[in-house]
């Protein structure tokens, strides 16, 4: 985590601006990934056909 | 003195390779700790995140249905009941013959519009209700328990089926299992209070269509997941309706 924060581009302001948009990209990413792994698997709403 | 390089070159052998073991070593546990992160992300996500995310949903679509059910056209029908053909095992309907019967209809709601709340006392999370929608995509069950377009609106004659989650996004249909025969259900529309009365429940494959089908008289059935965290099987609620705006029509009694 460290080792990614260093690797932004830019002072130290702007990295912060880049890492908190970087971390809602991934949080964005993971919700429709869980969401899609988990009404394929674990609970498709109990519909039938 | 000639077997001191050799020690050297020995051990320096043997720090590169116990170097590269750590680092596999390290790699390992890293890749371990992240996979659980991501797994206890996944559960949280499921049970609280999905939940929050529809009961938030369920305070709009409950002033939305509301608004609708107000506005929501009312027309009156011709109705004669049907009887299931023994060669098929389909119901043809207007085949019981007899003098037509009266019935209130509303008009179909679009894909999406929430347009009942189902209570069932018995089941904790539904004794105030849950705002049902129309259609079973995806996005209809994320926000509410979702009507089968195919099958008639609750409080109409054939086999109403209402479907929802049992673990994720609110599960309204999660202690579904403790509905016996004799529990009530009831359906608020815009005709008005719909009560159903448990006759069976029952485990089914989910590729089962025939729980869907007409039935005579009117009925309600309710599908969820079964067993709890599986989508392996469907558990089926069916229950007859006994009350309501249509029942004394459908049923033929005065």
């Amino acid at each position: 985590m460290r080792r990614i924060f260093r690797a932004l581009p830019g002072p130290l302001p702007i990295r912060i601006v880049e890492a908190v948009v970087l971390l809602a990209v991934v949080l964005v990413v993971l919700h429709f990934f869980y969401s899609w792994l988990g009404t394929t698997f674990l609970d498709p709403g109990g519909t039938v056909g | 003195m000639q077997d001191v390089p050799a020690a050297g070159a020995a051990e320096s052998s043997s720090t590169t390779s116990s170097g590269l073991l750590m680092r596999m070593v390290r790699a390992v546990g890293w890749t371990l700790i992240w996979l659980g992160l991501l797994t206890l992300g996944f559960v949280a996500h499921q049970l609280w995140v999905t939940s929050w995310l529809s009961e938030r949903n369920q305070g709009e679509l409950s002033a939305n249905r509301v608004e609708y059910n107000e506005t929501a056209k009312i027309t009156e029908v011709e109705y004669v009941p049907g009887v299931i053909d023994d060669a098929t095992g389909q119901l043809v309907p207007g085949s019981a013959g007899g003098e037509p019967r009266t019935l209130l209809s509303e008009a179909a709601p679009s894909l999406g519009q929430p347009f009942a709340l189902i209570r069932i006392p018995k089941v904790d999370r539904l004794t105030e209700g849950w705002t049902v929608v129309e259609g079973v995509r995806l996005a209809d069950l994320r926000t509410g328990a979702g009507h089968m377009p195919t099958t008639p609106l609750p409080g109409q004659p054939g086999n109403a089926v209402i479907s929802g989650h049992r673990t994720t996004y609110g599960a309204p249909f999660h202690e579904l299992d403790v509905l016996v025969p004799g529990d009530t259900i009831e359906v608020e529309t815009a005709l008005g209070t719909h009560v159903y009365v448990v006759r069976e429940s029952f485990i089914v494959k989910p590729t089962d269509v025939w729980v869907t089908n007409p039935l005579p008289g009117a009925w309600l059935t309710l599908t969820t997941c079964h067993p709890t965290f599986s989508a392996r099987e469907r558990l089926i609620i069916q229950a007859e309706l006994v009350e309501g705006p249509n029942a004394v029509a459908i049923y033929g009694l005065q």
